[in-house]
């Protein structure tokens, strides 16, 4: 009796082995190196904060965005293989990141800014994939977007985006010091112009006033973005370079106020955030910012 | 009319105008506290606050932990009047909080007790002249402290050039 039972359990455990095998998706293990590196990564890009809503798990989006186009939710980006992206190839994240495609040749809405995380580089883009398949898988579907514009997805986006989107160009390598390390985390992973930099009619970005900043009503979530561009009377020339880069971290500014709102959110991060950059990169940012054009725009 | 009954009729009408004067006063008294403008009033708290956040941070830098003390006592004390000074009904053109705030009121009440619960491990640390867990606590009370409720419930100030 005990033998037979004992066989049983065998077989059951090798038909169980076999079929998380069967359901492992076709990606190669992740180093610890590339989880920590890709954290990193994640933390600069604000958290990936769009896919996180607020006190609930980690990635497993729902956030909700209106826009002139209707509504749309983020995707679930945790390694759930039903709901998440736990079935896709390192390729087709990547894809996802950077053109905007799902797998199935979807276009994503460019609420996810696929037009400016183009500009990182390839080795940081496999480095979040591997941060992003080592989270906890969460079993959440994404809420159907609601599109008001007729053709938006077939006609308007796709002219939208060959005419007026901004697009940053991948570098061969990611910087790694200096100005040229604060312009790639400005302009690419850390996304600052998508809030910051102003929007033209067609809700694209305005790439000559770069960083000039939004008036109430056009920024996210209906919020006035300040000007960061060095302008004194209305950027932030004013601020010194260490407390720039000292304000990425804690969120004080000079004047004893501090940060709220997105800006805060995006300090935090989600799992890292801006917090966890380190003092050179943020030092790296300020040196940049102080660096581009001045804009007189003021912003109330 | 019986002479007892007017002599208690008295005394209660006497009594009743004495206890009307009285809450007439108190009301008053109350009505004094405060400019009258609450909007205005609790962006003063906020700013004494922003400035005893900055003196905290430069002391903190100069190593001045004892003198933290007394900046930090002031930001629990005020931290208690926050809720109060958010009425139903004071969101205005001129007020930069959200209207999250009167839509989620325990979380807002919950956010200001935790800036005076923070506040006040602050003031402990540096009574205790424990440098290091005061410059800890300093370094996370942006966003751990005031960030908890500018966050969800703080319209984003406007670029202040430092004058």
């Amino acid at each position: 009796m005990a033998r037979r039972e004992m066989r049983s359990a065998l077989h059951l455990s090798a038909g169980a082995l076999f079929v998380m095998l069967a359901m492992a998706p076709p990606v190669a293990a992740q180093s610890r190196d590339e989880i920590t590196r890709g954290k990193y990564i994640f933390g600069a890009a604000a958290g990936c904060g769009c896919h996180t809503v607020p006190k609930q798990p980690l990635n497993a989006g729902g956030r909700k965005y209106d826009g002139p186009f209707g509504t749309v939710y983020s995707s679930n980006i945790t390694p759930d293989p039903t709901t998440g992206i736990g079935k896709w190839t390192d390729e087709q994240i990547i894809t996802a990141i950077r053109a905007g495609r799902r797998p199935n040749g979807e276009r994503l809405i460019p609420v996810h800014p696929y037009t400016v995380f183009n500009g990182m580089a390839e080795q940081d883009l496999k480095d979040v994939v591997a941060y992003l398949r080592s989270v906890p898988p969460v079993n959440r579907p994404t809420p159907a977007k609601k599109i008001s514009v007729p053709m938006f997805e077939r006609v308007f986006l796709p002219a939208w985006l060959a005419t007026f989107a901004a697009r940053e160009n991948p570098p061969v390598a990611a910087a790694s010091s200096g100005i040229p390390r604060g312009e790639y985390l400005t302009r690419a992973v850390s996304h600052c112009g998508e809030c910051h930099t102003p929007r033209t009619m067609t809700m694209a970005v305005d790439n000559t006033r770069f960083l000039a900043g939004n008036p109430k009503g056009k920024g996210p979530d209906g919020s006035a973005v300040p000007n960061i561009t060095p302008d004194r009377e209305t950027g932030a020339g004013s601020w010194s370079e260490e407390q720039i880069a000292d304000y990425l971290e804690t969120g004080n500014k000079p004047d004893g106020d501090v940060a709220g709102g997105l800006m805060m959110e995006v300090i935090q991060g989600s799992s890292a955030g801006y917090k966890d950059l380190t003092k050179a990169d943020r030092q790296a940012i300020a040196k940049y910012l102080k660096s581009i054009p001045p804009i007189k725009n003021k912003i109330d | 009319m019986n002479a007892r009954f007017r002599l208690g009729a008295s005394v209660i009408v006497i009594g009743g105008l004495a206890i009307g004067i009285a809450a007439g006063c108190a009301d008053k008294s109350m009505s004094k506290t405060g400019s009258g403008d609450v909007v205005a009033d609790r962006q003063r708290l906020m700013k004494l606050q922003g400035a005893s956040w900055a003196d905290i941070q430069a002391k903190a830098k100069a190593g001045n932990v004892e003198g933290i003390a007394v900046n930090a006592e002031t930001l629990a004390l005020t931290a208690q009047q926050i809720p109060a000074l958010f009425p139903e009904g004071s969101l205005t053109d001129k007020s930069k909080a959200k209207p999250e705030i009167w839509q989620k009121w325990p979380e807002f009440q919950a956010a200001a007790k935790n800036l005076e619960t923070q506040a006040e491990k602050l003031r402990d640390a540096a009574r205790a002249k424990n440098a290091q867990l005061t410059q800890d606590l300093v370094k996370d009370f942006g966003r751990n402290a005031c960030g908890t409720c500018h966050t969800p419930f703080r319209q984003p100030p406007p670029q202040q050039p430092r004058s």
